[in-house]
């Protein structure tokens, strides 16, 4: 297998683009991924998509994040989210957003490959040759850096290869709560590519290393391409987020507005600030 | 409320056919060079020439709205500013860039990503004609056309309608809102400064229900040239978000995770779910 990896002629290339003063560059080296992406039908939203969500997963968490999750668990099973941080709208981030909760699409141009849904933020992962930075700011999705590969040696890239560092938390691998370390150490590697079969299927092959993790967690995710016209819907979590948490207790807004308790006997919100009496 | 214009198939199989062969058979030198991060240029008010939006061609009915909406906002509320519960800002706000933007340059699309709560935009450039129906959002439908203003064989405009929106939407912080009929039109035209390829201008033009004439407005973005490895900080609104609309008042959490009132002599909410007396 011939694998040729973009290096320091790509960034060149790119630059030279820069220097001709033309945005759009040649894009014939690359594939073409273009259009909607889905989760194939009737699949859920589990992080491993061949495995049933929650304790199925059979992440191997280490014992300490194994009891956290199980806390987590007997949370929700009363009516709490556990260990799941997205219930305030907090992002997915890496690796969960792989999960394709909403359709996603790929730009790909020489110096970046973009990933867009209309859910996440723009996830960028810059293929210019860079190394990670020595210093940056953490986010939720990550820092990204991809390599373009020919992996069959026709001259044309097949595969993206992506590894990226630098997350912050909480973040889970799904809505069970499979909780990610709170060290935030997390790297994960990627290698994105088309079945050679059937050009409207894409593979994300996933490898997470996670200090919650007794060893590298290893998953392949399938994607759908939509063929014919595709709406893009926009997701905004916050429109219609009944979910409040105050202190450290949760509670839900019912479809009049008022604060709901979300487990059995939940004491209301302490209203030591208020002086004046309950409408 | 669909927003009613229509996809035909010629539209269709234009949209199929920029799909199939747009990403590899264009014209790439006829393009600007948009890239880089772009920064607005002053604070994120609406108009930049008139801070407190004195200017606005408000009908008398929202200058009424827009008067109670300031002086709720002296008395500790939102006013009609709709974003404070991370609700989207839509268009035209969104072009406040309240995060620095990026604009991605393809033939079919022209891509505004800004990290920033749901800002980003897609402004299709493939000759579609407006859709039967259109799922309303905050960030509208936008088709664009690219112009070759002087002539030289090359874009340097880009030309853009957008339509198709949801509320609520305002113009800045101040709360200054667009009509609730949701039938604003916005035309832009986008170019470099012609005696600065490092700023972009943006002359928005505004027509809305709740204005007496078409209201234009033009802003201008800087980018550094120097500074090709820009970082992109990903701002999630909802991480601490401390404000909670409860019924329909507003009331802050503070920092010691307690329910506050955002006015003098606010009551405190109706607890009539909870069983358990306040902690």
């Amino acid at each position: 297998m011939i694998r040729k990896l973009i290096g320091a002629t790509a960034f060149a290339l790119a630059l030279g683009v820069a220097g001709a003063d033309a945005q759009i560059p040649d894009l014939s080296k690359y594939p073409d991924w273009s259009g909607q992406w889905r989760r194939p039908p009737g699949l859920g939203i589990q992080f491993d998509q061949t495995k049933p969500l929650g304790r199925g997963q059979q992440a191997p968490l280490t014992a300490e994040y194994q009891a956290i999750y199980e806390a987590g668990l007997a949370d929700q099973a009363a009516g709490g989210q556990g260990t799941d941080p997205t219930y305030r709208c907090i992002p997915f981030g890496m690796p969960r957003m792989t999960s394709a909760i909403f359709p996603f699409e790929f730009l790909i141009q020489p110096h970046t490959t973009f990933i867009l849904s209309d859910y996440n933020m723009p996830r960028r992962i810059h293929t210019d040759g860079r190394d990670f930075p020595a210093e940056f700011e953490p986010n939720f999705a990550g820092y990204s850096i991809g390599q373009w590969i020919d992996t069959d040696g026709d001259g044309k890239y097949d595969e993206l290869r992506i590894e990226t560092r630098g997350m912050r938390g909480p973040r889970s691998f799904e809505a069970s709560g499979i909780p990610l370390h709170e060290d935030n150490e997390t790297i994960v590697k990627e290698r994105f590519y088309l079945d050679k079969n059937d050009k409207n299927v894409i593979y994300d092959e996933i490898t997470t290393f996670d200090n919650a993790l007794t060893r590298p967690w290893v998953v392949t995710k399938k994607y759908i391409r939509q063929v014919g016209p595709v709406v893009w819907f926009e997701q905004n979590c916050s429109e219609d987020n009944h979910q409040v948490l105050i202190g450290k207790e949760n509670y839900f807004l019912g479809g009049d507005g008022l604060l709901m308790p979300t487990k059995k006997n939940q004491a209301p919100p302490d209203l030591k600030y208020f002086n004046l009496p309950r409408r | 409320m669909r927003y009613q214009t229509s996809i035909g198939a010629f539209v269709l199989a234009a949209a199929l056919s920029a799909a199939c062969v747009g990403a590899f058979a264009f014209d790439e030198t006829k393009y600007p060079d948009w890239r880089g991060q772009w920064d607005r240029i002053g604070a994120p008010r609406w108009d930049p020439a008139d801070r407190l939006n004195e200017r606005a061609p408000l009908t008398e009915e929202y200058k009424a709205i827009h008067a109670e909406n300031l002086a709720d906002q002296v008395a500790g509320g939102h006013g009609t500013e709709p974003t404070h519960t991370c609700l989207a800002p839509g268009m035209p706000r969104a072009m406040n860039v309240y995060e620095p933007m990026e604009i991605v340059v393809t033939p079919h699309t022209t891509y505004i990503l800004i990290d920033h709560i749901q800002d980003s935009r897609r402004i299709f450039t493939d000759g579609r004609d407006w859709p039967k129906e259109i799922e309303p959002t905050f960030a509208g439908y936008s088709i664009g056309k690219w112009l070759d203003s002087d002539g030289d064989g090359r874009y340097d405009t880009l030309e853009v309608e957008t339509r198709a929106f949801k509320g609520p939407r305002a113009y800045d912080a101040s709360g200054l809102l667009l009509h609730r009929d949701n039938q604003s039109v916005i035309k832009e035209r986008i170019y470099l400064d012609k005696a600065d390829p490092n700023t972009l201008v943006d002359e928005i033009t505004t027509i809305d229900n709740a204005l007496t004439r078409p209201w234009t407005v033009t802003k201008k973005y800087r980018r550094d040239p120097k500074d090709t490895q820009p970082f992109w900080r990903e701002t999630i609104c909802a991480e601490n978000n401390n404000h909670v609309v409860i019924g329909t008042d507003n009331y802050f959490v503070s920092s010691d995770g307690y329910l506050m009132p955002t006015r003098k002599d606010q009551p405190p909410p109706d607890l009539k779910y909870f069983e358990a007396t306040p902690k």
